[in-house]
């Protein structure tokens, strides 16, 4: 019996073949109004890509996102993504398709799972490429759209600058292997 | 014992499999945001900070006493105490303004620094935030018989510690032990009282009715006078960058050493006035957006 828990524990140590964190991967969304259009980026986008398991999951502290301008980050915070109640949005999912990652070359990916914004979750699909760009490192980059009215935020009515109720999202992240 | 060695391997084989981040956020103290809407707050100034580079411009008026009814326009015929205010942040934590009011053609300068932030966590409790400045009269007193006041003479100075905790995402509250001092206080100044030092204690409340509007109220006892205290009610809605206040007040006056020597008549009911405040900040430096 004792050897089979070494057993166990072996196999779950080399379960772990390709795994990829990280924790300053970028996020940036774009609002763009018919009006007013404008950016907020973050570089604390932390993610986990797991090939063996095949599983993603990333989160983003929405904390962090700026928008250059002091007082719509507060009021983005504390109206639109209520961040005091929920802090993060969050993706956790699995490719289709598991590529074979070949050094220096983007490997279309696309990725089904469940996206978590102001305490809604919704089954969305990403497309996106992966690269690997040095022996354990690989770099992810991805695009979505997603409707503000989805994730129940309120488009704002009497305001002097607009929020597109459609946001396009781009992470790009590069992932380090761990064991 | 097997058994539960078994069942701890399993268990050990369990987790890796479906193991996702622990989320954690990038700052633990994240302050606690939008205390008040404005750094304004009906007349007294409030804990929220300006953030670096950016400038908080204010347009504040009051109006003459609602009592004259309709005939004066409920206090609009009267003509308008306005007061101008620029302030700009030098840091995320100090920041330096100048006003001018109708009142006495009042010049002022002033500075803010916030010392503590209240945080999310409640780490820290409140936010704690010192403000203080000097202005000067420059009202025309040469039909006077006697010398006119001198350039010191038409001084004032103040300051003020503005203690508030946001209790809620609904309730917050503001207290803010003040003073003010008027080196020469004259009868032809447009105060009421005669002494040289006022104390008084400013209370601020504020009560979210709406996403972006709040119910405002600001009481202020004085500690050392015989004046009877300044009481408002007002209304703050937020509009994007704008933030508009409107009030009913017991006093005219906008700044500070006013606030305190102005009096606010003999009952709160023969001198309610309409105030109306607009703020609106302004990012300097900001970053312009790529697409």
């Amino acid at each position: 019996m004792r050897y089979l828990f070494l057993v166990l524990f072996l196999f779950c140590g080399t379960a772990y073949g390709q795994k990829y964190m990280t924790e300053e991967g970028r996020a940036v969304f774009l609002s763009d109004a018919p009006l007013s259009s404008f950016e907020g980026e973050s570089d604390y986008l932390a993610g986990l890509v797991d090939l063996d398991q095949n599983l993603l999951d990333f989160y983003l502290d929405l904390n962090t996102l700026k928008t250059g301008i002091g007082l719509r980050d507060r009021h983005m915070r504390e109206n639109y993504l209520e961040t005091e109640e929920f802090p993060f949005a969050e993706f956790t999912g699995k490719l289709q398709e598991i590529p074979e990652l070949e050094m220096n070359q983007e490997i279309p990916v696309n990725a089904i799972g469940k996206f978590k914004i102001h305490g809604v979750e919704r089954e969305i699909e990403v497309s996106g490429f992966l690269t690997r760009v040095a022996k354990d490192e690989v770099q992810l980059d991805a695009t979505f759209e997603i409707l503000l009215s989805d994730y129940e935020i309120p488009l704002p009515k009497l305001v002097f600058y607009e929020l597109a109720e459609n946001q396009k999202v781009t992470l790009s992240a590069n992932l380090k292997e761990t064991k | 014992m097997k058994k539960s060695l078994l069942t701890l391997a399993l268990f050990s084989l369990t987790i890796p499999l479906f193991a996702q981040l622990e989320r954690k956020l990038v700052n633990e103290n994240m302050p606690v945001e939008l205390t008040f809407h404005a750094p304004r707050h009906i007349n007294l100034l409030t804990v929220e900070p300006l953030d670096k580079k950016s400038m908080h411009f204010a347009i504040m008026h009051t109006f003459g006493p609602l009592d004259g009814g309709i005939e004066n326009l409920f206090g609009l015929d009267n003509g308008a105490n306005i007061q101008f205010s620029f302030e700009f942040a030098l840091s995320d934590r100090f920041s330096a303004g100048v006003a001018r009011a109708s009142m006495d053609k009042y010049y002022h300068i002033f500075g803010r620094y916030h010392i503590l932030q209240q945080t999310q966590n409640d780490n820290t409790p409140i936010s704690l935030s010192f403000a203080g400045g000097g202005g000067v009269n420059s009202s025309n007193y040469d039909f006077l018989p006697e010398a006119p006041p001198n350039f010191a003479e038409r001084t004032s100075y103040w300051g003020q510690l503005m203690i508030a905790r946001r209790f809620s995402s609904k309730v917050s509250i503001q207290v803010s032990p003040m003073f003010s001092y008027f080196v020469d206080p004259r009868e032809i100044y447009q105060i009421e009282g005669d002494q040289e030092f006022y104390l008084a204690l400013g209370l601020s409340g504020k009560i979210k009715v709406t996403d972006r509007s709040s119910l405002t109220l600001q009481w202020i006892p004085n500690l050392n006078s015989d004046l009877s205290n300044n009481l408002g009610i007002g209304w703050d809605i937020e509009a994007g960058g704008h933030v508009f206040q409107m009030y009913f007040v017991t006093s005219q006056s906008l700044n500070e050493p006013y606030q305190l020597a102005a009096g606010n008549g003999d009952s709160p009911w023969e001198e309610f006035r309409l105030g109306f405040n607009v703020n609106r900040v302004f990012a300097t430096g900001r970053k312009k957006t790529k697409y």
